[in-house]
């Protein structure tokens, strides 16, 4: 095969996907799309009732919505670990799945900050933030982080798309013609010049570069919103840290999910291959490691030293009454995976799966544990509210209203990656020159 | 069954009855409650009383609480006599507060008008004859502060008709004005033949810049009712703290911010803001170089 017929078969191969809707696209898109809409309708009866239909209460007022959006943030940070990290130190493997992880970042950033709206009880007073917001509050950083993050994250997806835009354009004939407009109006009319070329290199370079601290920044922000309180179980050095480690390993567990849906359902067997499981395996193995480290710090220190508050905190996780949940999530969330994808014939794509599942649903779980516990334990004793206000517990309409950002985000990437091709042609093409002419 | 007795005596432990005098039992109320004290009554009590006792006749109390509360409208409630409430809403119990700092006898009595009107068959018994309110504008209340034995001594004096008497045996309380409500100088204390009572102030309280001390008295007597009067003296330890809200600090307005907040985030905002707009500039220049190749 020559290089032009390779190319063209690859091409073809990849905008599969976009040229081609079967019927299990058609119901899985129906499926999140009705899904959502129903949880939607639990939003309103929040909207009417207000946040006592939640579980959340004076105390625990941040329950699942928090815990959800501090989870979402977490997940939106793999594109920067695998366009950023592992492209700037030149790791080629990871480059066909870039897009992937720009995706999945995009769509959990994206929806994140619609998270923390559902947990305002007023949210059309949401611009109060900006009015009112003082710049002392972490809350008002964490808001310009979010949105920083949202716009470089679209920009790192856009701009190495414009080459495979007007391949789609190009390519793409019998599809309506509004959506090829609309692809001819996004790639800018590319014609591939060096000059072009050039911007898109530098630009996207600089991109890279600016998303790790931005990234970094918000997901450190964010744990600055609890580690900045002085409370038990969050008022830790090295809270930012934790989290940003914590942040790799529900990403790496996302990414690996979605490249086997991906590689499953648009037959790109031969672009996202075993090599590369074994590799996000290998990487997930390392960000876990780290995060354990972190784990370790984090309950092993104070849990030594037992101080008079910290012990009740601790001993609800240890013991008590979280126990079930701190145990079950560390050790099949992280430790045992840790340790079966250590074993190479685990590293392939269908354990994997079912080890990235677990993963996530802990990655998921433990955020869960990191608000809940210390806010149901103030220093101030809880007095004079009724028992619902002390412990708590969610609601089927909260937990309608979490799903809800997850079928959004579940829509989000679906259309996303309906839409665009989610290996990138021109980048594969042009590193293959490069090899070429080296 | 050791245990179950253990228990029962922590149980009662904690929910030891007031017990209320006799002569406090049977005090009646001086004002007579009509629609105007019982409306002034319900303002009390959804002010003070609501968040346990919930809405009378709605049995919408704390339950978690031990012990209950219970609901006003009740029969447990209503069972006192009008003495009784006005008594133990003034001496509070387990967790039930004690009011009698935080509410005047007048509100305390409304509040039982109040409860009272949710008893159909209550009659409230005939007023005593004493005139209360116009004989209580005639009494005078003097402060005075000695320096050398830190005392403060009021003295109480009655006038009916053309005699002025000093009061005998009435219950004065002495309080200092603090920046959230009134810290208390002793004990209740009652008058001498003189009409005067001493309390020893302490040496160390902290005043105003010049060491004011606002000091309010409050005599209770049994025949001009309650009065209380207030008086500013310097005789607290001058204190001349710079308000926590003066300088740039981590709590303080927007206005307020630390300099090095300010300076950090806004820099941070732009550099990143910079590098976006060179990229949108980008994007546009992409466009321009398409036109011209094609
Ligand atoms: C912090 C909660 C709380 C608040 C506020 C409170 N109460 Fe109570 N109250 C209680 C509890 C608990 C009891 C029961 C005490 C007991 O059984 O010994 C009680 C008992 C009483 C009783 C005695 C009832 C009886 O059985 O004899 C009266 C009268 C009363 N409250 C009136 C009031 C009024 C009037 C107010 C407002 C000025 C008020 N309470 C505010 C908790 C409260």
């Amino acid at each position: 095969m020559s290089k032009k017929e390779s190319f063209d078969k690859m091409t073809t191969d990849i905008l599969r996907s976009v040229r081609l809707t079967n019927l299990s696209f058609k119901i899985w898109m129906g499926f999140i799309t009705v899904s959502f809409l129903i949880c939607i309708y639990a939003y309103t009866i929040q909207l009417r009732e207000g946040l006592g239909v939640a579980g959340i209460r004076d105390y625990v007022s941040w329950g699942m919505y928090i815990s959800n959006f501090v989870f979402f943030v977490a997940t939106s940070l793999i594109g920067m670990l695998i366009s950023a990290v592992l492209g700037l130190s030149g790791i080629k493997w990871a480059a066909p799945l870039a897009r992937i992880a720009e995706i999945i970042a995009l769509a959990f950033a994206m929806v994140a900050g619609l998270v923390i709206v559902s947990d305002m009880g007023r949210p059309e007073r949401l611009a109060y933030v900006f009015i009112y917001g003082r710049i002392q509050s972490p809350i008002l950083w964490d808001v310009t982080v979010v949105t920083t993050y949202v716009a470089i994250s679209a920009l790192l997806l856009y701009l190495p798309l414009i080459p495979d835009l007007k391949i789609c354009y190009d390519r793409l004939e019998n599809i309506p013609k509004l959506q090829r407009n609309i692809y001819k109006w996004l790639s800018l009319d590319w014609s591939g010049s060096p000059e072009q070329i050039k911007i898109v290199r530098r630009s996207v370079r600089i991109l890279l570069i600016l998303i790790i601290p931005v990234a970094m920044g918000i997901h450190t922000v964010t744990s600055w919103l609890f580690a900045a309180t002085t409370r038990t179980g969050w008022d830790s050095t090295i809270f930012g840290p934790y989290f940003v480690s914590g942040a790799f390993v529900s990403g790496c567990a996302a990414v690996i999910i979605a490249m086997f849906v991906y590689r499953k359902t648009y037959h790109l067997d031969k672009y996202i291959t075993e090599f590369h499981f074994d590799k996000m395996g290998r990487l997930l193995v390392l960000v876990s490691l780290v995060y354990l480290y972190f784990n370790l710090n984090e309950y092993l220190v104070p849990g030594y030293k037992m101080k008079k508050f910290d012990h009740f905190h601790l001993m609800e996780l240890f013991s008590g009454r979280f126990a079930l949940l701190f145990w079950g999530t560390q050790l099949l969330g992280l430790v045992i995976p840790l340790i079966l994808l250590l074993f190479k014939k685990i590293r392939r794509p269908l354990p994997m799966l079912v080890i990235a599942i677990f993963v996530l649903a802990g990655a998921w779980l433990k955020r869960l544990l990191i608000v809940v516990p210390t806010m149901e334990n103030p220093y101030l004793p809880i007095q004079n509210v009724p028992l619902n206000f002390k412990f708590y517990t969610p609601t089927l309409i909260e937990t309608a209203i979490t799903l809800a950002s997850i079928f959004l985000v579940l829509i989000i990437i679906t259309v996303l990656s309906k839409v665009v091709p989610i290996i990138p042609i021109q980048e594969i093409e042009l590193d293959e020159h490069e090899s070429e002419s080296v | 069954m050791v245990l179950l007795v253990v228990m029962l005596c922590f149980q009662s432990g904690i929910a030891q009855t007031v017990v209320v005098p006799a002569d406090k039992k049977a005090k009646a109320s001086p004002l007579l409650f009509n629609d105007a004290a019982v409306k002034d009554g319900e303002n009390i009590y959804n002010k003070n009383c609501v968040s346990c006792h919930g809405n009378p006749t709605k049995a919408n109390y704390q339950k978690s609480m031990s012990p209950i509360p219970g609901d006003p409208a009740e029969e447990k409630f209503q069972k006192n006599s009008d003495g009784e409430l006005f008594y133990k809403i003034g001496v509070g119990n387990a967790v039930m507060p004690m009011f009698k700092n935080i509410l005047s006898e007048e509100e305390r009595w409304k509040l039982v008008g109040y409860i009272r009107s949710f008893n159909k068959s209550y009659k409230q018994p005939p007023l005593e004859v004493v005139v209360v309110n116009l004989l209580s504008k005639t009494v005078k209340l003097a402060i005075s502060y000695n320096e050398k034995s830190h005392q403060i001594a009021i003295t109480a004096k009655g006038k009916i008709k053309n005699d002025t008497v000093p009061l005998k045996g009435s219950e004065i309380v002495l309080y200092a004005k603090r920046y959230f409500g009134r810290l208390q100088i002793e004990t209740v204390k009652q008058t001498n033949q003189q009409g005067t009572v001493l309390f020893a102030f302490p040496k160390d309280l902290p005043g105003d810049k010049v060491g004011n001390i606002e000091l309010i008295a409050k005599i209770n007597d049994e025949l001009f009712g309650e009065v209380s009067v207030s008086k500013t003296l310097k005789i607290g330890i001058p204190t001349d703290k710079p308000s926590l809200t003066e300088k740039r600090a981590i709590w303080n307005v927007n206005a307020k911010a630390p300099i090095w907040i300010l300076l950090t985030y806004t820099i941070g905002v732009l550099v990143v803001l910079s590098f976006l707009i060179y990229i949108i500039f980008s994007i546009i220049k992409i466009k321009k170089v398409s036109k011209k190749n094609n």
